[in-house]
């Protein structure tokens, strides 16, 4: 079927991703291949400073690579001459510590990009808006202020205001590590509905529980390497790399 | 020589003679408006200049962050006193502003006056600029970033309006500085309020009390500027708080 073939198909190709800080004193990716096919939701877990957030943070070119190739269907943002801003919008992103707008409203927060950009009108992005706040029952918060909300409210309209620019790929920075226990829940409920509704999705996570339940394919990293790729069962039940192992035994 | 006789003044009368002002009142009134227009006229000039020196010295373009840094430490490491001498007869001997009187402002050493202090203030401004950036999160860029915003409309829509609230109290103590520091236009002739002290101490020949009065003058204009500055900015630092 020709749909089939298009869910398939590689949405985000990594290759050979390099990132050297202080002229090379400091190498956070080393020779990172990897992609992520349509549809597919791709986990990176690894011990802290492993690079997951770098390489992350590299798919939308929020980190510069030294070298290497970013293939987003079909082109490849690190070359200089591509317009990365066009390319952002399609890929929605959503940090640890939220990052919304605190001079803005909820709302404002939603729509100021779309409308600003002039990707949709005031009226269309505010009913997209509300729409999106009804979802996750955040409706009556529209014109609170992000102080007013607690650290589970802020991250899940953080999600939505990504969601509003109708992006072809998430990233999620560990979403889930800035909050307080309790409010880890909702916001796992609410990625865990878009890994539903067929969004592909790459997930920086600690929660490896997570992980494994949502992932397709789980991509274990140490030392800004790559070291191993699998399917979260394989990953988890059957670890070949020994410090995989070892991680897996200090973190389940 | 009695030694004794030259000393005679010097006694606490002398500090608060103000017999002068039942004459000279209006040197002070004059006084204070010039220096209060100098001032808010020269920080307000030097806002916009201040804001470009400072994205161009935060800029990734090496050759514009080098301009910008130039400009910065010419102007924070030589004295305003030499600047303002500098722009008068340098810049100003050359372009000749007309003798034109707005009420007793004579424009000819006005403009001179308020663009050299202008050009002065606009180096400290844009650290003031660049500072009130930097203290906004970088995750503030980010996100706009990430949603596809490009430099310049993150910078307006995002990190600026943060900014102000870092950058107005600043603003204003420097706009407390400028009216101590214009002083230093009297040596052109400008009448503000120091100029008319000096004016009124060498007419009735009381040497200082004029200058104590100056100086309550001074005092009494920045000392309530500066303390409601500073519970402006505890409010907002109250309204901060997530």
């Amino acid at each position: 079927m020709a749909t089939n073939i298009d869910n398939n198909a590689v949405l985000i190709e990594v290759q050979n991703l390099r990132k050297e800080y202080n002229g090379g004193e400091v190498v956070a990716l080393d020779n990172c291949s990897m992609s992520v096919r349509r549809g597919e939701v791709v986990s990176i877990i690894g011990p802290s400073g492993s690079g997951k957030s770098t390489l992350l943070r590299s798919l939308n070119l929020l980190e510069t690579p030294t070298s290497g190739r970013i293939i987003f269907d079909g082109v490849d943002l690190a070359d200089k001459k591509v317009d990365i801003n066009l390319h952002r919008r399609r890929m929605g992103m959503v940090f640890q510590h939220f990052n919304l707008f605190p001079h803005k409203t909820v709302l404002q927060n939603i729509t100021i990009a779309p409308i600003n950009l002039k990707i949709m009108t005031k009226e269309e992005a505010e009913a997209k808006a509300m729409q999106l706040l009804e979802r996750i029952g955040l409706k009556d918060k529209a014109n609170e202020y992000p102080a007013m909300l607690s650290g589970g409210q802020k991250q899940r309209i953080a999600i939505v205001r990504a969601l509003a620019m109708n992006p072809e790929v998430m990233l999620f920075d560990e979403p889930t590590s800035a909050l307080d226990p309790e409010m880890v829940g909702e916001v796992l409920d609410l990625m865990h509905s878009l890994v539903m509704d067929n969004m592909t999705m790459v997930i920086v996570t600690h929660e490896m529980g997570f992980a494994r339940k949502v992932a397709d394919k789980v991509v274990f990293m140490a030392e800004g390497s790559i070291l191993e790729v699998n399917t979260p069962d394989e990953l988890f039940d059957n670890p070949q790399d020994p410090r995989l192992k070892d991680f897996l035994s200090k973190v389940i | 020589m009695n030694w004794s006789s030259l000393y005679a003044d010097m006694n606490a009368a002398n500090f608060f003679n103000f017999s002068f002002l039942p004459k000279y009142a209006s040197f002070f009134v004059e006084g204070i408006i010039y220096t209060l227009l100098l001032s808010i006229v020269a920080v307000a000039l030097a806002v916009i200049p201040a804001l470009l020196l400072a994205l161009m010295r935060l800029s990734k373009n090496k050759v514009i962050k080098a301009i910008s840094g130039a400009y910065i430490a010419v102007f924070r490491s030589t004295p305003l006193l030499v600047q303002l001498y500098i722009i008068y007869f340098g810049v100003f001997g050359a372009i000749r502003i007309p003798s034109v009187y707005i009420g007793f402002i004579d424009l000819s050493r006005f403009i001179p006056g308020v663009v050299a202090l202008a050009i002065n203030s606009s180096a400290y401004v844009a650290e003031i600029f660049r500072a009130g950036i930097l203290a906004v999160d970088i995750g503030q860029t980010e996100a706009a970033r990430s949603l596809g915003m490009t430099g310049a409309m993150s910078m307006r829509l995002i990190v600026l309006p943060q900014a102000i609230k870092n950058i107005l109290p600043a603003l204003a103590n420097e706009l407390i500085t400028m009216v101590k520091e214009s002083s230093i236009c009297m040596t052109l002739g400008m009448q503000e309020l120091m100029w008319g002290a000096k004016t009124v101490a060498g007419n009735t020949y009381i040497t200082l009390a004029p200058y104590v009065l100056a100086a309550m003058i001074y005092f009494c204009i920045n000392f309530p500027a500066s303390k409601a500055i500073e519970a402006i900015e505890r409010r907002m630092r109250r309204g901060d708080k997530h």
